[in-house]
């Protein structure tokens, strides 16, 4: 394994890679990083490109001393890595990047085959680990040093913890839009997360429909069953104040979970479970859970869908 | 099925843009003669014929010279006038054949004269079914789209034939043969659709084109209209692998050949444009199999389309189509997507033995080298999305690694058709295509032992 090889026929190959897909996302993703050193401050930067380094570093080093394949520099350590950063506050201490990093990589990637054998996103496992052990830490939202200069150290909670405990949210759907409220470094603008998405779907590297049953299933679900009664939901805060965005067009999508048919299902399992969670529980956001659950169960998706076979007869197959 | 999927097929590709066409696809025909013809007695895998002349014989051009024994042989005769030189014993597909080698006489070939039916429509009330069938066993009628199967057996199916496909779809990136023979032997392939057509007792017949051939169907469709036989030119959107025989039948027909069936099963027959033109020649010339067009393409000077006498060097036709120029580089013999290949880094120079043109060789490929690292498969199901059979090509190749072949028969591994589009769509550069067909072959293997014990 490892060495190039002259092709065995078909003699013609796609131009697209692993390597060429995974670049797609990271560029993709840039738009948000950029918009995060707007918001946040350049700690953003700092806090991405450490993350990154750490992952493909840790990717490197396991594949070298365990003599496997090395596949560091097929950039998907690095969207990892930049979806890490993404997920935590600017107020974050870099080693507790570091413990998420690892964990990701070595544990939840590589001690489970590598790439296309984990059995969950290992971007999301990273930052569940950390959530759960410093949850203080993780809360630490801060106001955009857009909003009001020298604030940049006064927490705040988010968009939907705010609407979770009843008050009035003080953002318009503007500025959720753009990004102009608390939230984690990467996912707080809206406007540019959809232009790296249209840029994946501009090179086709990404499955749409199933970001769109997702986004769509939380939409709907808490709009009708939200804590103000039936048909009584926040559209539009529930759709920009969190994650959601970030969540079903880079995290979902996935391309070791989306499979051909079971792809609207999956995107409807993680739909229902992220509504639920914000819903009904302690959380407020549910995106990471949600998505977490609808990967195991990818799976079994993918094993039990089958298609019609060629000239095999409905009954036998 | 039905008719949801009329004119089309689930999966396939689209492996290039057009340019790989435009290489060759306006060169004329040309006819060549080489000096010396080498003629193997296994013109297809397990079609061996037994040799009917020996060195010293003088042997005029069409004469019979292997006599078909073998359930996939047909008849396969002198391809040049002049005299056997020697029989050598070859290496070919792991097995040793018997090759005969036949000196051409000096002097310029006789020019033959243009045939009545090469240029307009012919009489053909003079042929009935049992004639037709006869004289395209006696010519020596092999599939010339790839399989090389002896035709004149698909045509003696007692089942009953509505449908006879005309296979013009030439959806191999690169090759032009069939396309240049729609367009300048347009009247001999018509009548030899014509006679198939009889042959086959079909309803209709359909000359089935790619839609990236607009002057093919065109002038065919021009023909046509003349035409008392209920033929008609089918046009088809371009797509990989249309010209696979079980593919088109879906395609045109909306039926499914059922597994380990034949097209005879769901009421069709499948023939290749180029064997159109060769029954033409066969019942209408009483001219045998000897002579089919190849393109030459890829990396050489100066790609074009010839027509070569079978049994003419694959070293001869690069040298006319003007030299290798990519230093690094494959030659395939036939398509880039199914064809094997048979040389690395050749040069005339370095002298590396390369095979002849036998009666199912459409093509010479030359392509630059290109090397490749398998990742890990990232479950994308690229090539479940692409297989036209399908199947589940990374299951299959999972399995096949771990070496659980009852698995890879659950999967359905059987039914691969070999088109190699898993393998161009993996962006992950994993060879499924080499593996998967592996598989099918030792899942069939399996099966026949089986067979065997019960």
């Amino acid at each position: 394994m490892g060495e190039k090889k002259t092709i065995i026929g078909p003699h013609l190959r796609t131009p697209l890679s692993t390597r060429s897909m995974m670049a797609d996302v990271a560029i993709a993703l840039t738009p948000a990083l950029l918009g995060a050193i707007y918001f946040f401050g350049i700690r953003s930067l700092w806090m991405t490109l450490l993350s990154v380094a750490v992952c493909v570093a840790s990717e490197y080093l396991w594949q070298k001393l365990l003599k496997k394949q090395i596949t560091a520099d097929d950039f998907s350590a690095v969207v990892t890595g930049m979806l890490i950063a993404f997920n935590m506050p600017v107020t974050v201490p870099y080693w507790i990047i570091i413990v998420a990093d690892l964990f990701a990589i070595l544990v939840v990637k590589q001690m489970f085959g590598g790439i296309g054998n984990n059995f969950v996103n290992p971007a999301l496992m990273g930052r569940l680990l950390v959530m759960i052990l410093w949850p203080g830490t993780l809360m630490q939202y801060v106001m955009p040093q857009t909003v009001g200069a020298g604030m940049d150290a006064v927490s705040t909670a988010t968009v939907l913890s705010t609407m979770k405990s009843g008050t009035v949210g003080a953002y318009t759907y503007w500025q959720m839009f753009i990004g102009e409220m608390p939230g984690a470094i990467g996912e707080t603008s809206k406007l540019l997360l959809l232009v790296g998405f249209g840029y994946m779907c501009y090179k086709g590297v990404v499955n749409v429909s199933s970001a769109l049953t997702y986004i769509a299933t939380v939409t709907v679900l808490t709009f009708v069953f939200s804590a103000e009664g039936m048909f009584a939901g926040d559209i539009l805060t529930n759709l920009l104040g969190g994650g959601l965005i970030m969540g079903g067009c880079y995290m979902l999508t996935d391309y070791v979970f989306v499979s051909r048919r079971g792809k609207i299902l999956y995107a409807l399992v993680a739909g229902i479970i992220t509504a639920a969670i914000r819903t009904f529980s302690l959380y407020p956001e549910g995106i990471c859970f949600g998505i977490l659950t609808a990967n195991c169960l990818a799976g079994w998706m993918a094993m039990a869908y089958n298609r019609h076979v060629y000239g095999v007869s409905k009954k036998k197959a | 099925m039905g008719k949801a999927n009329h004119m089309t097929f689930p999966g396939g590709v689209h492996p290039a843009d057009g340019s790989d066409k435009a290489l060759s696809a306006d060169r004329l025909i040309q006819p060549y003669m080489p000096k010396q013809v080498a003629i193997s007695m296994e013109q297809t895998i397990g079609g061996t014929c037994s040799l009917l002349v020996k060195p010293g014989d003088r042997v005029k051009a069409g004469q019979k010279i292997g006599e078909a024994k073998a359930f996939m042989a047909a008849n396969i005769h002198a391809s040049v006038d002049g005299r056997v030189l020697e029989v050598k014993n070859l290496n070919q597909n792991g097995r040793t054949v018997q090759v005969c080698v036949i000196q051409a006489d000096d002097g310029p070939a006789e020019e033959a004269e243009a045939l009545s039916y090469t240029t307009s429509l012919a009489d053909i009330s003079g042929w009935d079914r049992d004639g037709i069938i006869q004289k395209i066993q006696e010519g020596g009628l092999a599939g010339m789209g790839g399989a090389g199967f002896p035709a004149y057996k698909k045509y003696l199916t007692d089942k009953k034939i509505d449908t006879l496909l005309i296979n013009g779809v030439e959806c191999e990136p690169y090759l032009t043969c069939d396309y240049r023979s729609m367009l300048e032997y347009s009247y001999a392939i018509v009548n030899g659709v014509r006679l198939l057509w009889k042959a086959a007792g079909a309803e209709r017949a359909c000359i089935c084109i790619e839609d990236n051939k607009p002057k093919a169907i065109e002038r065919l469709r021009e023909i046509v209209k003349e035409v008392k036989e209920p033929l008609e030119v089918v046009v088809l959107p371009t797509r990989y692998p249309q010209g696979g025989e079980r593919q088109l039948i879906q395609a045109v027909m909306g039926r499914e050949v059922p597994q380990g069936g034949l097209p005879a099963d769901v009421g069709a027959i499948v023939s290749n444009i180029g064997s159109a033109k060769a029954a033409a020649d066969m019942v209408l010339g009483d001219l045998p199999l000897i002579r089919r067009v190849v393109t030459v393409t890829g990396s050489v000077k100066n790609p074009g389309n010839f027509l070569v006498p079978i049994g003419t060097s694959v070293r001869e036709l690069l040298e006319l189509s003007g030299g290798v120029t990519a230093v690094q580089n494959r030659v395939i013999l036939g398509g880039p997507m199914t064809g094997p290949c048979i040389a690395s880094d050749w040069t005339p120079e370095s002298g590396g033995e390369l095979p002849f043109v036998s009666k199912t060789t459409s093509g010479v490929l030359v392509l630059p080298e290109s090397r490749i690292v398998e990742q890990p498969c990232m479950r994308c199901e690229g090539c479940v999305r692409v297989c036209p059979a399908g199947l589940k090509p990374y299951q299959i190749d999972c399995a096949f690694m771990e070496e659980d072949y009852d698995l890879c028969e659950k999967l359905y591994a059987s039914e691969c058709i070999a088109c190699g589009c898993c393998s161009y769509t993996c962006p992950a550069k994993r060879e499924l295509s080499f593996r998967v067909r592996s598989a099918r072959d030792m899942v069939k293997q399996r099966q026949r032992e089986r067979a065997v014990k019960q």
